[in-house]
Order: C-alpha cells, then sequence, then structure tokens
C-alpha cells in the first residue's frame, strides 16, 4: 500500500561487478518523493554506475530495486538465476525515470524540437501534433523555445544540456537522474544548468544528482552522500554534512582537493 | 624481277589467246598488246605510265571485248593506289556508263567514298551503327544496377543487424555468409547460381541468377559496411534512446542508423560503382548487357569503335553516380552544418 511517507525509489543491497573490480558494493538507499539527493565522491567510486543501475542501463548483479513500492526490473528463471525483466518491461520502466548524462548525447540529425518529441511519438506513440505540444512546454520550462529549429551542433555546452533536460522531462518522468550533468561544461555555462535543475527542484521533482559542484549541493540537496570505493561512506542533510562529516578524514582530502 | 615480268606476261599471253578466240581479231590484238604493256610498265612500279596505256582502249559503247571495262576498273585500282581519289571513281563510273549494274564498279566507287570521307564522319557513322545495340546493352546494364541496389541495401542492413545480434546462431550465419560471399569471386558464384544449382534440380533464369549472385555478393560487402557505420556511432547515443525508453529497435531505427547515413555514402557508393563495372561479369551467364553487346560488335566488325562506346558510356554511368552519392552525402550531412 502507497503512505505518503513510502519511498518513491528504494534501493537495498545493490551490487555491480565489472569482472573482479566491485564497482558497487551493496549500496542501500531510500528516495522520498519530491526529495532532492546529491551524491558526491572521487571517480571510480561507483557513483555512476549506481545511477545507471537504477535505469538498467547497467545489470546488477545482487540487491533489489524497488520504486513505487514494487520490485521492478530483474526476474527469477526456473533454475533459480536472476536476469533482466523481457525489454518491453525494462523500456516501460525506462520511461518513467528520466537521465541526463555528462555528455547530453542528444541526437545531432534532429533539431532540438525533434530531440524533444522523440519520446512522446516513438515511445509513447502520441500524435506528432501532441508530442509537439509537449516538447514546446518542455522547451519553455528550460528556457529555449527560440531554439527550436536548429540543430545540436549549433547550440553551447550548456544550451546542450537544457535540451537533454528537457528531452528527459517529455516522458513526464517521476524520478530524475542527473549523471555528473556539468562536468562537460565550460565554468561560465554551468550556472544555466543548475538554474534549470534547481527550477525542476522548486516544482517538486524527485532527483538523484551525481556531481563534483560542491556549492550546488550545499544549496539545493535534502540529501549530501559522500560515496566511496562503492560504498556509501557518509551521508547527512547539507548543513550537517559540510558542518560535521568534514570530520571525516577521506571526505575532507576530497573536499580539499576539489575545492 | 625479270623471271616475274615473264611470268606474268606469259599468263597475259595465255589469257589474251584464249579472248582471241572469242572475239572479233579487229582491235584485240591492239588492246592486247596495250594490256601486255601495261602490265609491263605496273611490273616496274610505274604506275602513271599503265594508266596511260590503258586510258589509249577507247570508249565502247558496246564493250565486246570487255577490255574497256577491264581497263577502266584497273584504272580505278591505279588511281587509288595513286590516292587520286577523284580519278578513281571517274574511271569507275566510265564502266558505270556501259554497264549500269557493274558489281564490281559500284563497290568500288563506294569504298571510294568511304576511303575519302574524314575519320571522324567514320566515327561518326560507326557510331550511328553500333549505338542501338549498345544502349539496348546499357538499358540492361542499369537495370541490373538498380535491382542489385533495391536488393542489397537491405540484404547489407539484416546482415549488420545479425553480425551485431547477441544472438550467437544469427551472428555465426552472418558471420559465414559474409565469409562466403566475399571470400570467392563473384565470377564464380554467378558460375555456379546459374550453372551449378541446376544440377540440384535449382533452375534459375539469366536475369533471375544475375539478380541473385550479384545482390548476395553485394550484400555480404554492404553488411560490413553497414556494420561498420552503425559501431561507429558513439555508445552514448544508445544509451540516450534506452533512457528515454526506447527499444532496441526504435533506437536503431530512429536514432542510430539516421546518424550513419553520411559515414556511409562515401563507402557505399565506392560500392556501387564497382556494381556498375561488375555487372559485365553477368555476360557470362547469357545475360545480353552492354559488355556482351560491346563484345558482339567488336567481333561482327572487327571495329574498335564498339568498345569505345561501350567504355563512353560505363563512365557516363560512374559519373553520374558519382556526382548522385556527392549530393546525397551533403543532405545526409546537413545537421552537422553549423
Amino acid at each position: 500500500m502507497k503512505t505518503a511517507n513510502q519511498p518513491l525509489l528504494s534501493l537495498r543491497g545493490i551490487t555491480k561487478r565489472f569482472g573482479a573490480l566491485t564497482a558497487v558494493n551493496g549500496v542501500d538507499l531510500d528516495v522520498c518523493p519530491g526529495e532532492i539527493v546529491v551524491i558526491i565522491g572521487p571517480s571510480g567510486s561507483g557513483k555512476s554506475t549506481l545511477l545507471r543501475s537504477v535505469n538498467f542501463l547497467e545489470e546488477i548483479e545482487e540487491g533489489t530495486i524497488c520504486f513505487e513500492g514494487s520490485e521492478i526490473g530483474y526476474v527469477k528463471s526456473k533454475h533459480g538465476r536472476r536476469h533482466l525483466d523481457t525489454p518491453a518491461k525494462i523500456c516501460a520502466l525506462r520511461s518513467e525515470i528520466g537521465m541526463v548524462f555528462q555528455h547530453f548525447n542528444l541526437f545531432p540529425h534532429m533539431t532540438v524540437l525533434g530531440n524533444v518529441m522523440e519520446g512522446p511519438l516513438t515511445v509513447q506513440k502520441k500524435s506528432p501534433c501532441a508530442a509537439r505540444e509537449i516538447a514546446l512546454d518542455m522547451l519553455a520550462k528550460v528556457g529555449l523555445s527560440e531554439k527550436r529549429d536548429v540543430y545540436p551542433a549549433t547550440l553551447s555546452g550548456g544550451q546542450k544540456q537544457r535540451v537533454a533536460i528537457a528531452r528527459a522531462l517529455a516522458m513526464r518522468p517521476k524520478l530524475m537522474l542527473f549523471d555528473e550533468p556539468t562536468s562537460a561544461l565550460d565554468p561560465e555555462l554551468i550556472g544555466e544548468v543548475f538554474d534549470t535543475i534547481r527550477a525542476l527542484g522548486k516544482e517538486g521533482m524527485t532527483m538523484i544528482i551525481v556531481t563534483h559542484q560542491m556549492g550546488f549541493a550545499k544549496e539545493m540537496a535534502d540529501r549530501v552522500i559522500f560515496m566511496e570505493a562503492g560504498s556509501f561512506v557518509a551521508q547527512g542533510t547539507p548543513e550537517d554534512f559540510f558542518a560535521n562529516q568534514m570530520e571525516h578524514d577521506r571526505i575532507k582530502s576530497f573536499l580539499n582537493r576539489i575545492l | 624481277m625479270k623471271f616475274f615480268s615473264g611470268r606474268v606476261s606469259k599468263a597475259i599471253l595465255l589469257f589474251s589467246c584464249l579472248l582471241l578466240l572469242m572475239v572479233p581479231v579487229s582491235h584485240a590484238a591492239d588492246y592486247d598488246r596495250i594490256l601486255t604493256e601495261a602490265n609491263d610498265a605496273m611490273a616496274i612500279g610505274d604506275l602513271p605510265a599503265a594508266i596511260a596505256l590503258l586510258q589509249k582502249i577507247p570508249f565502247d559503247e558496246k564493250d565486246e571485248s570487255g577490255a574497256f571495262s577491264r581497263s577502266r576498273m584497273q584504272i580505278a585500282r591505279l588511281q587509288f593506289a595513286l590516292q587520286d581519289f577523284a580519278a578513281a571513281s571517274a574511271a569507275a563510273k566510265e564502266v558505270l556508263a556501259v554497264y549500269p549494274d557493274h558489281s564490281e564498279a559500284l563497290s568500288f566507287i563506294a569504298s571510294v567514298q568511304q576511303e575519302q570521307k574524314p575519320r571522324y564522319a567514320v566515327f561518326i557513322e560507326d557510331c550511328l551503327r553500333f549505338l542501338p545495340q549498345l544502349l539496348k546493352g546499357a538499358v540492361m546494364t542499369i537495370t541490373l544496377v538498380f535491382c542489385t541496389i533495391l536488393v542489397s541495401p537491405l540484404g547489407g542492413l539484416l546482415i549488420a543487424l545479425g553480425r551485431l545480434s547477441s544472438f550467437k546462431p544469427i551472428s555465426g550465419f552472418c558471420w559465414f555468409f559474409i565469409w562466403l560471399f566475399r571470400g570467392t569471386p563473384l565470377l564464380l558464384q554467378l558460375f555456379f547460381i546459374y550453372y551449378g544449382l541446376p544440377s540440384l534440380g535449382i533452375t534459375f533464369k539469366p536475369f533471375t541468377a544475375a539478380i541473385l549472385g550479384l545482390g548476395l555478393n553485394y550484400s555480404a560487402y554492404l553488411g560490413e559496411i553497414i556494420r561498420g557505420g552503425i559501431q561507429s556511432i558513439e555508445h552514448g547515443q544508445m544509451e540516450a534512446a534506452k533512457a528515454i525508453g526506447m527499444s532496441n529497435w526504435q533506437a536503431m531505427r530512429r536514432v542510430i542508423i539516421p546518424q550513419t547515413y553520411k559515414r556511409l555514402m562515401p563507402p557505399i557508393g565506392n560500392e556501387f560503382i564497382a556494381l556498375i563495372k561488375d555487372t559485365a561479369l553477368v555476360s557470362t551467364i547469357a545475360m545480353v548487357e552492354l559488355m556482351r553487346s560491346a563484345d558482339q560488335m567488336f567481333n561482327a566488325y572487327f571495329n574498335i569503335t564498339a568498345l569505345i562506346l561501350a567504355a563512353l558510356i560505363y563512365l557516363l554511368f560512374t559519373t553520374i553516380f558519382t556526382f548522385i552519392f556527392e549530393k546525397i552525402e551533403i543532405r545526409a550531412g546537413i545537421y552537422e552544418n553549423r
């Protein structure tokens, strides 16, 4: 049964291995509706892999993913071996979870409008008219209505990332995953992307954000998590985290390195 | 030299004796002497002298002895040898005045006219003679090319997707297909399909066999090209497509494959230009296309113009293709222009 306090996403014991390397090692995480979770940590600590696991871009070896109270994504075969659910089910799940990538990954052969329309049009099988309307809405939301007819190649990095956000939003996701959304941007372009994400947060969107921008984490996050070597080392509200967890040697040295 | 002229004159003497028996004696002796002297003059290479001698045999409306027509034909040949084409045909025309249907004189005049024409006129005449047949062949060549262009990209796409499939039997089969059709000569494949398969009870018409051979062969090549194109699209594109909920096939169709078009155009253009020339191979399985037509013309007339024309038609086709593919490449990559 759904309750007000029930987490939207609930991860238990998520473990992902690449050969001998354990990228994510038994991670538990609950994300409540409307919550903004920011994950920080050194590169190679498994932040991106964890995020990608939630969207089934990585197939996990152990653990369960619950979304809106029901376990999703994996089924057990007769022989007891677990494997990914049918492609159709996985596609349906992905369309409820939006993802934004470090390198934008816009479709270069489609116009800005085409990129944003693509999900509603192809995946949700909406009519071109309806898809266009949704796309125009989303472009207005990220402030790029006037760029709708150009190709991505003509946009700046910040604009590209905002289009990518609009593309993900067009599917009306219940959860948004941001995988280092500003890491590929010039410093002066980071602000516009965070403004867009901030506006989303004000609307109550549930988000998990992997980033190296501490200022943003402090300002926006409901919860900050420090991840290292595949595990959560510490977490807390931004005030608590940056005030108290700084005692933590590893966090201290990490923050000193990137600040 | 002496021996030769002696033998010639002996032969002429014998011939004249025969004539003596058949014609009135009056002029015969005179004419004989003239012909003999003319022959002697020819024998020592003095052609003008021979002509002058032969001119002495006067016009004779009846020409019962045949001496007049023979002398004028001889003059015509000598003038021809001296490259005086006007005088040569004038002499032949004198013969026609007596015998309007004289076939030797008629064909002689025709060949003199042919000889007098400028080279380009002869070339144009040959072209007009060969073109209808060659164009028929060219139509067949283009038909073969277009049918193969319709079939092979589809086949190639299937092979490429099959190779990329994670289902082992399919990727294995596609690997085998490419290995087989890329690893053996197209000529051998055509022979096998047209001459070999009937022994297994499978018979094809030449055209079907040709399309089958070309289609399979080019599918194998295009398959590898298309696979390379698909794999050259960066991985993030597939992930982004999946992240908004697309299935594998939707992502391929909407996102990955359209981005390969621009990259595929140069190698596919290359393949199709090679295809235009490879259609010449089907002439070996009873297909009459451009190469076969040119070969037939060349053998019938022993005239190199047929081959030159065929080369020009092939060049025309490949040039048109080159331009078409350049245009398509530009249009396919329009989104990359800043």
